[in-house]
């Protein structure tokens, strides 16, 4: 039998789902593996008797909460993906202000027919069973995650710092070209995209088990990042993860 | 001795023909820095570089490699993914090859590593002297900033001519194919000498005992502070052990297809500064510190890798320095620091 997924979306761009469909190579075996019955980007049918659901997007309003307890209740394995599923992601930026500016802000007149609570990750709302970070989700790793679950095996979530991959790949690091990164305490298997076409790494993946929060804000201190900028850079993907660096 | 001299403009022509016959890496510019990179055009390679962001033992120990292609169906197979093919690395350094040296002892010592072993001998090795050692490097106190005999050709950089010295029936066949030169004389040889002897005196940094008695001063310092004072600071990110030639732990890791009959095993580049690491399948982690950790990979460069194959871990390159932000990897600093407690 194959096993039923069904793939959500909450708060987010979906652009996590999109990534599924980017698997343009692999699709024909993903169909035939795995039998797709809901996906709302995807296609108009669909059904409630699923065993894997996939969570794209953060939990951000009341009613969302009761739409993943509902997941949880029917699905046999939960797995969110992307940055705002699995860490609040961007979302969380509104939690640093009070709900009814941010719904003023938002939706003006028209805010109070509107509910809005502090973003969460999917994690924080209802028990999950893997999670596939990166904003967006890096593809193979979606599709090998899949390909785990079929096998029977345990999903395997790595837990080596960009840092790993970026050496590998052979970039010259930013830090020697004056920039900032979060590479070295956030979790790798993004093979490094974003310092290889150019940028630095933002930390999308979320922290590693055990950062080194001390050093790292000591190596930023040295590259010329005040307090302030410290903050922000950590915000940008890890906002609800504060308990850990702040 | 074979040793000949060529022109550096007639070199430059060889290398273009070379390059249009054969698989080539060298040395290019990677701003800041330099990488070992698959060469188009003779004018791309440098070769008075000062260090490659990656050492270019990756060509013999890839990042990821397959190892085995496996079948489930219709009938169970299993094949050796062990495969090369013919290349020229040109540009090593003499610390690079003092660590490609100890990738030898390791991977076609007592044990045999089909998949190295294919590597290696698909490759052809086109060395040279270090004109401008960067300031992270100490590998002249390492001893390591002259060449092993494991080289096929040698270039010592004179000015306007290169010295190249043979060193293997592959060497001889590529300079004969490729090469323009005549036979060295005495004054040329004296040369070298001398420009060697200069370039030894560039090195910044430097060990403040022979190397061999790195090892000595290890058997006395398990217990000492300096482990914990580095281990507090340290990251954990590996950048020490990725860019290091003469690491060569690995991850060994099993994909299957979609339609789970069909898959693959392969390697991937590991590094001992990880969490997980040391981590076995009952959760037990015997080194579950970043100050065992890195203890554990400076007794490995300078004492284990020693007793066990015959040749320091660690050749001086400097690269680790470099790479860790926070300025705790370097060996020679380290070593120094010890040998200073244990006086």
């Amino acid at each position: 039998m194959k096993p039923k997924i069904a793939v959500f979306d909450f708060t987010c761009c979906e652009g996590c789902q999109l990534q599924i469909l980017n698997c343009e190579q692999e699709m024909p075996d993903l169909v035939a593996a795995l039998d797709i019955i809901t996906f709302r980007e995807v296609m108009t049918e669909r059904s409630d008797h699923y065993d894997i659901a996939f969570i794209d997007g953060s939990c951000t309003t009341e009613s969302e909460i009761a739409r993943l307890k509902e997941i949880r209740q029917r699905a046999k394995m939960v797995i969110p993906i992307g940055a705002c599923a699995c860490l609040g992601g961007v979302n969380c930026f509104k939690n640093l202000h009070p709900m009814e500016d941010v719904l003023k802000a938002v939706y003006g007149q028209a805010a109070p027919y509107y509910d809005t609570i502090p973003a969460r990750p999917i994690h924080a709302v209802i028990p999950i069973d893997f999670f596939i970070p990166g904003c967006p989700i890096v593809k193979e790793e979606f599709i090998r995650v899949v390909q785990e679950i079929l096998a029977g095996k345990a999903p395997y979530l790595p837990n080596d710092p960009v840092c790993a991959e970026c050496k590998m790949v052979g970039n010259v690091c930013v830090f020697d070209k004056g920039q900032t990164c979060l590479g070295p305490v956030t979790r790798g298997g993004c093979k490094a995209t974003c310092v290889t076409g150019g940028a630095v790494c933002w930390g999308c993946r979320g922290l590693i088990d055990e950062p080194n929060i001390n050093a790292e804000k000591e190596i930023l201190e040295k590259a010329g990042l005040s307090i302030k900028d410290i903050v922000e850079e950590f915000s940008l993907f890890n906002a609800c993860q504060e308990d850990v660096w702040k | 001795m074979d040793v000949f001299i060529t022109s550096k403009a007639d070199f430059d022509s060889s290398i273009q023909r070379m390059i249009q016959q054969n698989e080539i890496y060298g040395v290019k510019r990677k701003t800041p820095s330099f990488a070992f990179d698959r060469l188009v055009a003779a004018e791309e390679l440098c070769l008075d570089y000062d260090i490659t962001v990656l050492p270019p033992t990756k060509y013999l120990l890839p990042p990821t490699e397959s190892l085995i292609k496996f079948k489930l169906a219709p009938e169970p197979s299993i094949r050796s993914s062990a495969e090369a093919q013919p290349c020229i690395l040109i540009g090593i350094h003499p610390d690079d090859l003092h660590a490609i040296k100890l990738l030898d002892a390791v991977f076609t010592g007592s044990l045999t590593d089909v998949n190295y072993l294919a590597r290696r001998r698909a490759t052809t090795i086109v060395g040279v002297d270090c004109v401008n050692p960067w300031p992270y490097s100490f590998a002249a106190s390492m001893g390591t900033a002259i060449p092993p005999r494991i080289f096929d050709l040698w270039l010592t950089d004179l000015g306007d001519e290169y010295l190249v010295e043979v060193g293997s029936a592959r060497g001889e066949d590529l300079r004969k194919r490729y090469l323009k030169t005549r036979r060295a004389r005495e004054v040329d040889l004296r040369q070298r000498n001398k420009v060697r002897q200069d370039w030894l005196k560039k090195y910044q940094l430097s060990l403040d005992m022979p190397p061999q008695e790195i090892p000595k001063v290890l058997d006395e310092a398990w217990h000492s502070p300096l482990w914990e004072e580095l281990g507090q600071k340290c990251l954990a990110c590996g950048s020490c052990t990725m860019v290091c030639p003469t690491c060569i732990c690995f991850d060994v890791r099993d994909g299957i297809e979609l339609n789970l009959k069909e898959g693959e095993r392969y390697r991937r580049w590991d590094s001992c500064m990880f969490d997980g690491f040391a981590k076995v399948a009952s959760g037990e982690n015997f080194r579950p510190t970043g100050t065992a950790r890195l203890r554990h990979r400076l007794y490995r460069k300078g004492k284990y890798m020693l007793e066990r194959y015959g040749e320091l871990g660690c050749v001086g390159c400097g690269r680790c320095v470099h790479a860790c932000l926070v300025d705790i990897a370097s060996p020679v600093a380290a070593y120094n620091r010890l040998a200073k407690e244990a006086r």
